[in-house]
């Protein structure tokens, strides 16, 4: 290896490492809190005296006052990751197709119109959402979480999906056209089946985002059983002495999930969350 | 099989007319290829026929029944398109049978049909494969299949052999020419390529700015073009094409180019008009002498035929001779023009004379 190559390299390692210690450490942490027992939550040590698995046991069996309601809650959180997932898909794909595919007068207002909503913080829509969701009766249902949800993830999605759908071949269409299909056969026969991997990205990015919301489940839900496990993390804190070890255990049951579906489907991340992102 | 008639047929792209229309009659069961050089109006003309462009004016009727209003789905047309369009999700098999598949068809019906026409067109061994595993030949002629086995009204190929190199291209060529002897179905053909439109057309509609210059059998076209774009067009090499002025006396009429005269049989015309004279290079003789004396500059030979680049007083003309030319740079030759063969064209109207 001679000497420039190295040098680029060294470069290279000079960024990465800080940013993966910068990554990893937190995670470290939480693992490491999960692991330890309620004495030894706090001793500083890089490694627990006793390693134990008994915080997890608790979780699994709602042994602590803040869990009593584990499953139903990690439950809650994924029913509505999945429903923000499907409807998100449902919604940005026929947008996409409409508007890239089936050139819909007004397509591009859409979408326009669409990204513009990013230029609001979500966080300012927060009141405004609680009160459309009040005036329709939907507080403290799933439902309200799921479409405010839907609301914030779709934009993004329809803008990807859009700019990916562009660069399939028109002729496709085309050929399809004269091959006697209607546009819903095209949508489905067509169109659907190529734009696979980007679908998958956008669905594992809907369902990320659903699954790791907090601000719009902690004022939407208020009820113990509707809440995601996201809120009743956040709960732990409320007390003087929180039971860190077993916040961290749950915290670490929490994030396997994402961890797992991203694995899965990395391959299709990378590709498909890129893919159309800069017009070439 | 069906017969195909445009009337006053316009196309319009915001404010700029494309085509301006175009009346054409295609017999059933008759190849007929649309040539012009590329933004022609030709593709756009053919993709009216489809029903992939709105009709601005005009009618195009499908056997008798006026399609501007019919989706390009029940328009019983079948289309070879110049990047294949093949559904890249999907078998040569299912490529092939998708059309059937939307109609509904019966299973067997659509196995049967398929392998029919892989087996006309030697896919039989690829059914399976994706269109990513094919060359672009097999590419080319699964796209045919997918518009045999429908066995439309018309079908229409929109340049589909450019994207091909030469000898496949040369293949294909008779591949559609034989499909089309075989199947008798009506075709349009879109080309840029003039040597496919003479080789492959029964009749040939030159196109040249929205507008058809000829329409015509390719050799009609090539020996009687009625204007100089399609002189110059079709043919190749291309027509040599002088400027002189007729000089007519009594029965006998020449032009006079080049401080020559060249020798004519137009019948029309005036005494000391200024024209332009075109004459293939086949039709200059090298062999006598006491002709038109010129110097060659280049010599092509290619086997059963020798092209030479002479020079007439600064001009260069193309000639080509059968059997090889002992001749080099520099060599003084005879050039006698056959008047039979000499075209005259006005040169403000460019119509023929």
């Amino acid at each position: 290896m001679n000497t420039r190559k190295l040098r680029s390299e060294a470069k290279l390692w000079l960024v990465a490492i800080p940013i993966l210690l910068w990554t990893l450490i937190p995670i470290y942490h939480i693992f490491l809190f999960s692991i330890s027992s309620k004495d030894s939550a706090f001793s500083g040590a890089l490694w627990p005296d006793k390693p134990t698995l008994r915080n997890f046991g608790t979780v699994f069996r709602q042994e602590h006052f803040y869990l009593h309601h584990f499953w139903n809650q990690i439950w809650n959180s994924l029913w509505i990751a999945l429903a923000v997932g499907a409807i998100t898909l449902a919604v940005a794909t026929c947008a996409a197709f409409a508007i890239s595919r089936l050139k819909v007068r007004g397509g591009r207002t859409v979408m326009n119109a669409a990204l513009f909503t990013y230029f609001i913080p979500a966080a300012f829509l927060a009141v405004p959402m609680y009160k459309a969701m009040g005036a329709y009766g939907l507080l403290n249902s799933r439902w309200s979480l799921v479409l405010a949800m839907v609301t914030l993830a779709s934009p993004y999605a329809i803008w990807v999906l859009k700019q990916a759908s562009d660069k399939l071949p028109w002729e496709l269409d085309e050929a399809a056209r004269i091959d006697g299909a209607t546009p819903l056969q095209l949508f489905r026969l067509v169109y659907m089946p190529l734009m696979t991997p980007s679908l998958v990205a956008i669905g594992t990015y809907a369902v990320l985002l659903a699954w790791n919301e907090y601000l719009y489940a902690f004022l939407l839900l208020s009820h113990e059983n509707t809440i995601p496990l996201a809120v009743g993390l956040g709960h732990f804190l409320a007390s003087d002495d929180s039971p860190w070890e077993i916040l961290m255990a749950t915290a670490l049951i929490y994030a396997l999930p994402p961890a797992a579906i991203y694995y899965v489907f990395r391959r299709y991340m990378v590709g498909g969350l890129t893919s159309g992102a800069v017009k070439s | 099989m069906a017969s195909v008639s445009f009337r006053e047929v316009r196309k319009d792209f915001e404010k700029t007319a494309v085509l301006h229309g175009i009346s054409l009659d295609i017999a059933d069961g008759e190849f007929m290829v649309l040539v012009g050089p590329s933004g022609c109006g030709k593709s756009t003309l053919l993709r009216m026929l489809a029903g992939l462009e709105e009709i601005s004016g005009g009618t195009i009727a499908i056997d008798g029944r006026i399609v501007n209003d019919v989706d390009s789905k029940d328009r019983d047309v079948a289309m070879v398109f110049q990047s294949y369009a093949l559904y890249p999700h999907m078998t040569v098999r299912e490529n092939m049978g998708f059309s059937l598949r939307l109609r509904k068809e019966d299973s067997k019906l659509i196995e049967e049909r398929v392998s029919q026409a892989a087996r006309i067109l030697n896919l039989e061994p690829y059914l399976d494969r994706y269109p990513r595993e094919l060359s672009g030949g097999q590419r080319q002629r699964v796209a045919m299949g997918r518009a045999i086995v429908r066995d439309p009204k018309v079908f229409l190929f929109d340049e589909p052999l450019s994207n091909l190199d030469a000898k496949l291209r040369v293949a294909m060529r008779a591949e559609i020419k034989a499909l089309h002897q075989r199947l008798k179905t009506t075709t349009v053909y879109v080309t840029h390529d003039q040597v496919e439109a003479m080789t492959m057309a029964d009749r040939i509609a030159v196109v040249n700015d929205g507008r058809i210059e000829q329409f015509g059998t390719p050799l009609d076209l090539y020996d009687r073009p009625v204007n100089l774009f399609v002189a110059q067009f079709i043919g190749s090499p291309a027509m040599n094409i002088l400027e002189g002025a007729f000089a007519k006396s009594g029965d006998s009429s020449c032009v006079k180019a080049l401080g020559h005269r060249w020798p004519v049989e137009s019948s029309g015309g005036t005494d000391g008009q200024a024209v332009k004279y075109g004459l293939r290079p086949e039709h200059i003789g090298v062999d006598g002498s006491g002709g038109i004396g010129a110097e060659v500059v280049v010599v092509e030979p290619t086997g059963a035929q020798t092209e030479l680049v002479v020079r007439v007083a600064d001009v260069s003309l193309t000639v080509v001779t059968h059997g090889r030319a002992n001749l080099r740079p520099g060599d003084k030759l005879s050039l006698s023009p056959e008047a039979r063969h000499a075209h005259v064209f006005d040169p403000a109207t460019g119509r023929s004379i």
